[in-house]
């Protein structure tokens, strides 16, 4: 860790390596390419919330002129049901492949039913109109509290909770339950002097990815394939098709597209294995595309959830206990990322005593999918809103009160371990110390804080590096670029290297030109994908010293690498002139052939990540609309290599947290159907919406990384929405539980308040 | 090199007989998991297989080659998804 000597690229902005294509659009996305013979492919999806299949009847659409092929669940392979995996990210094929195309039953408005391919989309989607399906319509449940009750209409009539014990005897749509305990609750509380417990709900959310689901397949009569789609993890996207088809990995080849955002929702498959079903069956290329419609109802959402939470501290402000029921919508399959949020409820906190008990439950709605931090935000709104409560009944400043109770290095964690690594203090400190937060705030106005807490992710990861003869190198990784990665591997290896910045191309391989590397997700990319750049531009070095080596005639060891340049080690090696990078490579047949090196790694030693925030709103006592006028947002980024894609990716998280908070919702009717699946609809922010988002870089660098990164990507989605609602409550006096806290929720919390007043 | 393994109320109940601390004498993680498969035959693919593991705090993927200093802490937990 090199914390004193000046980084020349690291820290700096140079421009995006991406933008040019971007901005002239021609950057390749997933729906963009197009293939000789290319066909296009439709999705026949269930208008039913919940529905029992009786027949498919295919023959119509079959004979329709230009169909080339149809398919249903009988051209998939059925799994067994196992759980594959570890507990929270345990995947079952069993489920996955019932989501791709429904089996015996729909379980959400929008779920696959069936797909065509045809010489075009209009004859494609005519042939879905031509595909008759006889369903019996069953009873439905949206709502995971209604999901819960006894008698509710079950999705899986042989659903027996995990971790109960015993195992309860009747099925229900409890998937599973989970808890974490630290300490001694009931002796805890005893010991507060005030005690907040209140209920939370949050709506479902999608992650409203610009950028819909879209793949090209093309599969030969040889049995091996390629597949072209937009996604997070273009190995993931093999892997899981692969295991969905039973097909083996190495007879498919996935490209990387340029991806119009994912967070989270672009890490699971939904067109991939349907197009290759297609493809396979007529022998042609298979274009498919998703709609906004079919994103909204089709594909993952977050969990909407329903909370409890308590927390006891004594007169001093000393947190003494905290207790928490998290009971969050799987959707119709089971894997909700209510472990995630039990883990991080807390994490922020020193707290001796403490509590997370979860619920994953399922309902007639899409499998919920990874949505930045997953989890985390949700639990986060529920004990941020009261640790608020806590900190007004006390009269404290909710800084200074998180700051008493905050969590460091060495604190134990309610998950188990403990805490490796601080920051957290840091972002609190900033945020006391920006002058925003003095600031005096007018009638209808209040200023909300709240904090936020993510793991960081870490894990398997390649790179590639090459020298070229012109002295210019090539970094390839298999990561992904949604947060500006092409641009972090080259500033970091051209640090490394001691080069110009300038003189690094960096591009993301497919999966057969460059080692298996996992999703861009869990704020991973930077740092573990860079570990892997770093370490094969470290085996570059050790190369390069090995050329000059022979130029020079001496012997390896005595050569040294020092600012983009071979230099002998002492006196002692010879009065050699340095040799640049460029010149060495210039002689590279005749001292061996090409440079270049891969770096392979499984990156450990993450560094979690903290963030505070303050936002100042007015709310209008009229209406209900509530207009944010300010947002600091405070975040420890270890070492920001590119500090405007940091801050980039900060304002991104507060603005979807301001939209999670004000206005985005699913919508259902009685019907179980979704009333808003576009964005008319469904209120995603717009620029007029939002302030300029102050982001505060707070830099503790991460030791175990060579230039101090942590990972910077999700946990500014954690603190907004207990902001705003924080921020609310001292506006007008009103707590509000739920979210969104849209217009017609204030105005009704509005009126509630004023009619409790006149009682 | 005595480290201290630790396992989750769940994960001990599931596999351990709600055991859930253990005195192992390894120098590195892959040490651990073998003499855990040793002591409950098929924990360490259960081991290897559901969970992140934090050393002293510190998180890593489960990789034989982690070394455990003497004293470590070694905690399974439930690995972990990001998005």
């Amino acid at each position: 860790m090199n914390d004193v000597a000046p980084f020349k690229w690291v820290g700096t902005r140079p421009i995006r390596p991406d933008g040019v294509p971007k901005v002239t659009g021609k950057a390749q996305y997933g729906a963009d390419l197009t293939m000789p013979g290319m066909l296009q492919g439709a999705i026949l999806r269930s208008p039913h919330a919940h529905a029992r299949i009786k027949s498919i009847d295919t023959s119509k659409a079959e004979k329709l002129p230009g169909v080339k092929a149809v398919v249903t669940s009988k051209d998939f392979p059925d799994h067994k049901f196992e759980y594959i995996g570890p507990e929270r990210v345990a995947f079952n094929y069993w489920h996955m492949t019932r989501n791709v195309m429904a089996r015996e039953k729909v379980l959400y408005e929008g779920h696959a039913v069936a797909a065509v391919a045809a010489i075009s989309k209009s004859i494609a989607d005519e042939a879905c109109s031509l595909i008759k399906v006889e369903y019996e319509v069953l009873k439905h449940a949206i709502d995971v509290d209604d999901a819960m009750k006894p008698d509710a209409p079950l999705l899986f009539e042989d659903m027996i909770t995990r971790g109960v014990e015993p195992p309860p005897t009747k099925p229900s749509n409890i998937s599973k339950r989970l808890e974490f305990k630290l300490g001694d609750i009931d002796a805890g509380f005893k010991q507060a002097d005030v005690v907040i417990e209140k209920t939370f709900k949050t709506a479902a959310i999608h992650q409203a990815y610009i950028e819909p689901h879209a793949c090209v397949v093309k599969f030969e009569q040889d049995g091996q394939g390629e597949i072209w789609s937009s996604s997070q993890g273009h190995f993931v996207v093999r892997a899981y098709t692969c295991g969905l088809l039973k097909l083996p990995v190495g007879d498919v080849r996935c490209y990387p597209a340029e991806i119009g955002g994912g967070f989270g929702g672009k890490t699971v498959v939904y067109l991939e294995p349907v197009a290759v079903a297609l493809s396979r069956k007529c022998g042609l290329p298979v274009k498919l595309v998703m709609s906004r419609e079919d994103c909204f109802k089709a594909t993952g959402p977050t969990s909407g959830s329903s909370m409890r939470v308590k927390i006891g501290a004594t007169k001093d402000g000393k947190i003494v206990a905290a207790d928490g029921e998290f009971k969050f919508q799987a959707g119709a399959f089971p894997g909700s990322p209510v472990m995630n949020g039990c883990m991080c409820a807390f994490a922020p906190y020193d707290i001796p005593n403490a509590r997370s008990v979860g619920y994953d439950v399922v309902c007639n709605r899409p499998k919920s999918a990874a949505y930045r931090a997953p989890g985390s935000p949700i639990s986060a709104f529920a004990v941020e809103s009261v640790l608020d409560m806590v900190a007004q009944k006390l009269n404290m400043d909710p800084l200074e009160f998180r700051l008493k109770n905050a969590a460091r290095a060495g604190t134990q964690m309610v998950y188990g371990p403990k805490l490796s690594h601080g920051g957290y203090v840091e972002t609190l400190e900033a945020l006391m110390k920006h002058p925003a937060y003095k600031v005096k705030l007018g009638k209808n106005q209040g200023r909300g804080v709240a904090s936020g807490y993510w793991f960081n992710g870490g894990g398997e990861s390649s790179a590639t590096i090459h020298v070229h003869d012109d002295g210019t190198v090539q970094v390839a990784t298999g990561s992904p670029d949604i947060g500006g990665s092409r641009a972090s591997m080259a500033m970091m290896v051209a640090e490394t290297l001691g080069i110009d910045y300038h003189q690094v191309r960096s591009i993301i391989a497919d999966t057969a030109s460059v080692g298996y590397t996992h999703v861009t997700g869990g704020s991973r990319v930077t740092f573990a994908t860079g570990i892997a750049a770093l370490d094969a531009t470290k085996k570059v070095i050790k190369e390069l010293c090995k050329r000059a080596a022979m130029i020079w005639d001496v012997d390896p060891e005595g050569v040294v690498w020092e600012d983009g340049h071979a230099k002998p080690a002492s006196t002692n090696v010879g009065d050699f002139k340095p040799l640049s990078l460029k010149e060495i490579a210039a002689k590279r047949a005749a001292t061996g052939g090409p440079i270049g090196a891969e770096g392979n790694v499984n990156a450990g030693a993450v560094a979690p990540g903290f963030s505070s925030q303050f936002c100042d709103v007015e709310v209008d006592p009229e209406t209900g609309k509530v207009t944010v006028l300010r947002f600091v947002a405070a975040q420890d980024v270890g070492k920001a290599i590119h500090p405007s894609y940091v801050e980039g990716q900060i304002q991104g998280g507060v603005v979807q947290g301001i939209g999670w908070a004000l206005n985005e919702e699913y919508i259902y009717n009685k019907d179980g159907r979704l009333d808003n699946a576009g964005f008319l609809d469904y209120r995603v922010p717009v620029a007029s919406d939002v302030p300029m988002i102050d982001a505060v870089l707070v830099e503790v660098p991460n030791p175990s990384h060579p230039y101090g990164v942590k990972g910077v990507g999700e946990v500014n989605i954690c603190p907004p929405m207990a902001a705003m609602a924080n921020a609310i409550d001292r506006a007008i006096g009103t707590r509000l539980t739920e979210l969104p806290m849209s217009p017609p929720r204030v105005l009704a919390a509005l009126d509630a308040g004023k009619k409790k007043a006149a009682e | 090199m005595t480290a201290r393994v630790v396992l989750t109320s769940g994960f001990s109940r599931r596999y351990t007989g709600g055991e859930k601390e253990f005195e192992i004498e390894a120098k590195t993680l892959g040490g651990v998991i073998k003499e855990m498969d040793r002591r409950f035959p098929g924990l360490g693919h259960h081991l290897e297989e559901e969970t992140t593991v934090a050393i002293d705090g510190e998180i890593h993927d489960v990789g034989y080659y982690q070394p455990v200093g003497p004293g470590a802490e070694v905690f399974f937990i439930p690995k972990l998804e990001g998005g």
